[in-house]
C-alpha cells in the first residue's frame, strides 16, 4: 500500500515544490529543486540518493537546520500547517514535540557530560513540562521499550560506557520522548556495524508497527530502505528522479540512474575473477542546470541527443509512480561489464608471499608519564604502571600466496586495520613473526627493510587525507620513483603519465592538488600512488568504504582489473562482506582479534558457517539474523570463545572458559568453534541465504 | 581541522585575494609602510636622531618639529623613524630565532611521540615556569647589554609555545593516511618533516609568527624601558618612553609618541593575524 496515492485521508507531511539553494560566497548552489511528495500518517518514506544528492537538505529544512546561507522557496505542510511560515520560536516549539530526529554519527550526537537518562528527560521537560523526576523514570522506561537491558543502569551511564548501537537507541529514545507523530532519520545505521544496523532496523520496524508512527528515511543504502519502507523517492543532482512504492522503485526500476544503482551494488557471493561490477561512469554534477537537459544524461548508458533538448519533467503514472525520463518505458537493464575470461590461478600453499605466525599485537597505553598511577597503601607510596590492554590482534596465523587475494571482514574495531599493518610494518607485532618472501621482517635490520617497503604497500580507506594536501598528483606520484630509483629523472614525467592511465585518471591531473578532486579520483590517485613502487602485494585497508555505491563499484572493478594485470596480491579488507566475496580468493572472518573462519569465498559463504559469519552474513543478506543475546553493558574480557557473549549456539560453560578447537573442514576451510555440529551443518534452524532478489530482478 | 586547513593551498590564496579580510588589507598596508619608512628611514627624517638643538629643547610638535623636541632638543619625529628600524628588526630577529628553534623541536616532538617527546616537552615545560622578565632579565643583566642579545634573549623565550604549537597541529597531522602511506614507502626522517610535515604546518606557524612579533617588540621596549635593552643615546621607543617620563606633565609629547607608534605597530600586526587566521581557517573564513 502506498502513502503517496492516498487522496482519503490528508497526509501528515507534504512538502510541495521544495527548492533550496546556498549561497557560497559569490555563487549560488543548488540543493534541492522542486522536490514534491507527500507522507500519510503512519507511513514510511526513504529518500535516498548519493553524497551530494541533496538527500539531508531535505531533511534539514524541515528541521529548519539550514543555516542563514539557505534560502528555502516553496512550502512544508506539517499537519496541514505551513511550517516554513513559523516565527523561529514556534517552530524549535514543533520539532521534539511534534516531529523528532535521529542523525547519522550517534557518537557525537550524545552530551559527554550529561548522563543518558538526562539527556532523554530533557525533551520532556521542555515540551511537556513534566518535573524532572517523573521524566527522568519515563526515560528509563523508554530505554527499555527501546530493547536496552538493565536501562536502569544505562540511563545512569555516561554516553562514552555505551556502544554506538546503543548510544542510537538512546538517541531514538529522546527523539521519541514527545511522542511525536513524525521522526526524521538522517542515516541513523551508516556509522554503525551490520549487525548493529540490523539491530537497529528490527527496532524502527518495530515502533512504527507498535506505535503507528510515520518515518521520513533519508539513507544512501537501497537494502536498508528495503526493509523498513513502503516508499523511495530517488534524488539526484537536487532533483527527484523517482518516486513511488518501495518494492517497484528496488525491483522494476524505472529511472537509469535507479537501475544503475542497484546494478552497482555488488551480490553476496563469492565472484569468480572475470567477473566486474557494473558500474555507473563519471560524476555527478555539483551545479547541475535544468535547463541543459536531464541531469543524469552524462553518465546515462541509454543517452540519445532528445536527452539532452531541455529539462526532464518528473511524469506521473496513474499508480502513483514517478519517473523524470522520457523514455523510461523502453529501457533494458542496466548494461553489465564483461572482461575477457581471466585464468583462476591455482595457489599452492607451499611458495606463500606473505606468511603470519602466530601474529599478536597488544598496545601499550599512551601518554608515558601521565598514565602512570601513584598510590598509597598501608602508608607506602606506590608506583602503578598503566594497565595492559586487551590484545588488538591475538594469535593470528594465515597465509597469502604471490598473486591471490585474501578478503578480512570483521566489524569496527575487531583489529583487522591493525593486522594489515603488522604485515606492513607498520606496527610491531608484540608477538609471532611476518614472513615476506621467506624472509622474516622482525629479523631484517632497517636498512634491509627498504626493498620489502618497495614490494608491499598500502591503499587506505580516508580519502579525505590518504594524500598530502600539499602536493600536486603529479609530486605525489614522482616522489616513490625518486624514493627507490625506480625511473631516471627525465622519464619520470612519462611513469607518472602511464601510472595515471593505469587508474583511468586524464594525464592533466598531474597538475592537480586533493582538494580539486572528487572522493573516487583521490582513491585513484592513492592506488597509482601505491602502484609507483611496482608492489607484489598491496594492504587495501577499506579502500571503498568511504565511497558512494556506484564510485565504489568502479574501484572495485579498477582492483580487479589491476589485479588480474599485474598477478598482484592484496589483503582486501572491509567490513561489507559483499563487497569482500567479489574480490577475495579467500575470506578470513575476524572478531576480537582472533580469525574465527577461514577458507574459501566460496566454503566461507555456504554453510557450515562459524556463529559469528552466519550472523553478519544473516544481516548482509537483509534477512532477520538469528537472535542475539541482548544488549547491555559489554562485558570483561575472558579466557574462553572471544564470540561467546554474542553466540546464539552457545554450548555452556566451556565456552566461557575453553579457547575453541581448530576444526578444518576441507584442506582450505578451517573454523574456531567448539560446536561439533556447526550451523546448518545438520539440526540448528536453518538461515538460509537467499540469493539477492533484488538482483535477480534488475 | 588541520588538515582541512591545510588543504588551502597558494590557488585558493589568490583565488580569494578578492575577499580578503579588511583587518588584513589594513594592518597590512601599515605593516608594510612602517616597514618601508624603517627601511629608509635615514633618508626621511629630517635631523640626525641624536642631533641636539639646544634652543629648541621641549618644543612641543609643530611644524619643525613634526613631533617635538625632547630635554634635549632632540627631533622625536627623527628618532622615531629610527628607532621603529630597532623594534622592527629586534620583533623580526627574535621570531625568526624562536621558529628557527621551536619549529623542528616541535616537529620532532609530534613526530616521534613517547619518549623523545616527553623529554623535549618536559624542558620547554621547565622554561615555560620561568617568569618571562626574569629569564630575560637572568641572561641580560649578566652581560652588557646589546640588540643581538636582547634578541636571541627574547626568542628564546618564545620557543616553548611556538613548540607547543607546532606540536599540537603535527599531532594532528600525524593521524592523517598520507603519513602512514610515506611510512610504508620507508621515508626517512627529515623527508617526512620537511615535505610531508612542515609545509601543511606553515599556515598555522604564520598565524602564530606575527603575534609572537608583537610578544617580541613590546617586551623590547619593556626592557629598554627598565634600562636592560638599547642602551641610550639609541633611539629605542621603549627608551624614550622611559626618558620622558620625567616630563609627562610639561613636554607630553616626549613619550607620548613613541607610545603611539608602538600601539599602532602592535595593532597593525594582530590584525594581520587575524587576517591571516581567518584566510587560513575554513572554520572562520567560510569556504
Amino acid at each position: 500500500m502506498s502513502a503517496l496515492a492516498s487522496p482519503s485521508a490528508e497526509p501528515l507531511l507534504e512538502i510541495r515544490n521544495l527548492t533550496i539553494r546556498y549561497r557560497e560566497n559569490d555563487r549560488q548552489v543548488t540543493a534541492a529543486r522542486d522536490i514534491s511528495f507527500a507522507l500519510r500518517r503512519g507511513g514510511s518514506l526513504a529518500i535516498v540518493g548519493e553524497s551530494g544528492s541533496g538527500k539531508s537538505s531535505v531533511a534539514g529544512a524541515i528541521l529548519d537546520f539550514l543555516g542563514p546561507t539557505a534560502e528555502v522557496t516553496g512550502s512544508m505542510l506539517f499537519e496541514g500547517q505551513d511550517i516554513a511560515g513559523l516565527a523561529p520560536a514556534q517552530r524549535r516549539q514543533m520539532l521534539g514535540r511534534r516531529i523528532g530526529a535521529v542523525f547519522q554519527d550517534p557518537f557525537t550526537s550524545l552530551n559527554p557530560a550529561l548522563r543518558v537518562g538526562r539527556q532523554i528527560a530533557e525533551p520532556m521537560v521542555q515540551h511537556l513540562g513534566l518535573p524532572l523526576a517523573e521524566a527522568l523514570s519515563r526515560a528509563e522506561a523508554a530505554l527499555q521499550e527501546m530493547g536496552i537491558d538493565r536501562a536502569a543502569e544505562v540511563a545512569r551511564a555516561f554516553p562514552h560506557q555505551l556502544s554506538g548501537g546503543m548510544k542510537q537507541r538512546a538517541l531514538i529514545a529522546a527523539a521519541l520522548a514527545c511522542e511525536p507523530p513524525l521522526l526524521i532519520l538522517d542515516e541513523p545505521t551508516t556509522a554503525l556495524d551490520v549487525t548493529v544496523e540490523a539491530q537497529i532496523l528490527r527496532l524502527l520496524s518495530r515502533l512504527r508497527r507498535d506505535k503507528g508512527i510515520t518515518l521520513l528515511f533519508i539513507s544512501h543504502n537501497l537494502g536498508v530502505v528495503r526493509r523498513l519502507c513502503d516508499d523511495v523517492a530517488v534524488m539526484y543532482a537536487s532533483q527527484l528522479v523517482e518516486l513511488g512504492d518501495v518494492h517497484r522503485v528496488l525491483e522494476l526500476p524505472a529511472h537509469p540512474y535507479s537501475k544503475g544503482l542497484l546494478a552497482s551494488r555488488p551480490p553476496l557471493a563469492a565472484a569468480s575473477r572475470n567477473n566486474r561490477l557494473a558500474a555507473i561512469d563519471g560524476q555527478m554534477p555539483t551545479t547541475a542546470e535544468p535547463d541543459a537537459g536531464c541531469v543524469f544524461a552524462p553518465r546515462c548508458p541509454f543517452h540519445e541527443p532528445r536527452c539532452s533538448a531541455g529539462p526532464q519533467p518528473l511524469t506521473i503514472a496513474p499508480d502513483g509512480h514517478q519517473v523524470r525520463c522520457w523514455k523510461a518505458d523502453e529501457l533494458g537493464p542496466w548494461p553489465r561489464q564483461q572482461v575477457a575470461a581471466a585464468v583462476q590461478p591455482a595457489f599452492r600453499r607451499g611458495d606463500a608471499l606473505v606468511n603470519a605466525t602466530q601474529l599478536s599485537k597488544t598496545f601499550g597505553t599512551r601518554g608515558g608519564l601521565t598514565s602512570w598511577r601513584l598510590s598509597v597503601a598501608g602508608g607506602r607510596p606506590q608506583l602503578h604502571r598503566p594497565p595492559k590492554r586487551a590484545p588488538a590482534v591475538n594469535d593470528v596465523s594465515f597465509s597469502i600466496s604471490p598473486g591471490e587475494v585474501l578478503g578480512l571482514v570483521g566489524e569496527s574495531g575487531c583489529g583487522k586495520s591493525t593486522l594489515g599493518r603488522l604485515l606492513l610494518q607498520l606496527l610491531r607485532q608484540s608477538g609471532g613473526s611476518v614472513e615476506f618472501d621467506g624472509a622474516d621482517l622482525a629479523r631484517l635490520p632497517a636498512q634491509a627493510l627498504s626493498p620489502f617497503r618497495k614490494q608491499a604497500q598500502i591503499v587506505f580507506q580516508n580519502v579525505g587525507s590518504s594524500l598530502n594536501p600539499r602536493l600536486s598528483v603529479g609530486e605525489a606520484l614522482e616522489r616513490p620513483l625518486a624514493l627507490f630509483g625506480l625511473t631516471k629523472p627525465r622519464d619520470r614525467t612519462q611513469r607518472v603519465a602511464a601510472l595515471l592511465d593505469m587508474v583511468r585518471l586524464p594525464v592533466a591531473y598531474r597538475a592537480r592538488y586533493p582538494h580539486q578532486l572528487s572522493g573516487g579520483e583521490r582513491q585513484r590517485v592513492a592506488i597509482a600512488r601505491a602502484l609507483a613502487t611496482e608492489p607484489r602485494f598491496i594492504v587495501c585497508d577499506e579502500p571503498v568504504s568511504a565511497l558512494d555505491v556506484s564510485v565504489q563499484a568502479t574501484i572495485v572493478n579498477l582492483l580487479a582489473d589491476l589485479r588480474d594485470a599485474f598477478g598482484l596480491s592484496y589483503l582486501f579488507i572491509s567490513h561489507d562482506l559483499a563487497v569482500v566475496a567479489q574480490l577475495s580468493d579467500r575470506i578470513a572472518v575476524m572478531y576480537r582479534g582472533r580469525i574465527c573462519e577461514i577458507g574459501t569465498a566460496a566454503d566461507v559463504l555456504a554453510p557450515p558457517h562459524h556463529p559469528y559469519t552466519e550472523i553478519l552474513l544473516a544481516s548482509a543478506a537483509e534477512d532477520e539474523p538469528a537472535a542475539e543475546s541482548a544488549v547491555g553493558i559489554a562485558g570483561a574480557a575472558h579466557g574462553g570463545c572471544v564470540f561467546a557473549t554474542r553466540c546464539p549456539h552457545k554450548l555452556g560453560k566451556i565456552c566461557d572458559t575453553t579457547p575453541p578447537p581448530l576444526r578444518t573442514l576441507t584442506t582450505s576451510h578451517t573454523i574456531a568453534c567448539h560446536l561439533d555440529v556447526l550451523p546448518h551443518d545438520v539440526g540448528a534452524p536453518p538461515i538460509p541465504v537467499r540469493p539477492d532478489p533484488l538482483r535477480a530482478a534488475i | 581541522m588541520a588538515v582541512r586547513l591545510a588543504e588551502l593551498t597558494a590557488a585558493d590564496f589568490i583565488r580569494r585575494r578578492r575577499r580578503l579580510p579588511a583587518s588584513l588589507i589594513v594592518g597590512g598596508t601599515i605593516v608594510a609602510a612602517l616597514i618601508v619608512t624603517a627601511a629608509l628611514a635615514q633618508w626621511i627624517a629630517p635631523y640626525p636622531y641624536d642631533q641636539m638643538h639646544v634652543r629648541d629643547r621641549f618644543q612641543p610638535p609643530n611644524l619643525h618639529y613634526l613631533a617635538g623636541t625632547d630635554e634635549y632638543g632632540r627631533d622625536v619625529f627623527s628618532r622615531l623613524l629610527i628607532g621603529s628600524q630597532l623594534s622592527l628588526v629586534l620583533g623580526a630577529t627574535a621570531t625568526l630565532i624562536s621558529m628557527a628553534v621551536g619549529v623542528p623541536l616541535g616537529l620532532i616532538a609530534g613526530y616521534r611521540r613517547g619518549v623523545t617527546d616527553e623529554a623535549i616537552m618536559r624542558v620547554l615545560d621547565v622554561m615555560l615556569a620561568f617568569p618571562p622578565i626574569m629569564l630575560v632579565l637572568l641572561i641580560l643583566a649578566v652581560t652588557p647589554p646589546s640588540l643581538l642579545k636582547t634578541a636571541i634573549a627574547i626568542g628564546v623565550l618564545a620557543v616553548a609555545p611556538i613548540a607547543r604549537v607546532t606540536r599540537s597541529v603535527t599531532l594532528d597531522l600525524m593521524s592523517g593516511e598520507f603519513i602512514e602511506a610515506a611510512r610504508a614507502r620507508g621515508e626517512h626522517l627529515h623527508y617526512m618533516l620537511l615535505r610531508e610535515l612542515l609545509p601543511n604546518v606553515w599556515p598555522v606557524l604564520m598565524v602564530e609568527a606575527s603575534l609572537r612579533v608583537v610578544f617580541a617588540v613590546l617586551l623590547g621596549a619593556v626592557l629598554s624601558f627598565l634600562g636592560f635593552g638599547v642602551q641610550p643615546p639609541a633611539a629605542d621607543w621603549g627608551l624614550m618612553i622611559s626618558n620622558g617620563r620625567a616630563f609627562v606633565d610639561t613636554a607630553p609629547w616626549i613619550s607620548l609618541a613613541p607610545g603611539i607608534a608602538m600601539s599602532i605597530t602592535v595593532i597593525a600586526i594582530s590584525l594581520v593575524g587575524d587576517g591571516l587566521r581567518e584566510v587560513l581557517d575554513p572554520k572562520v573564513g567560510g569556504r
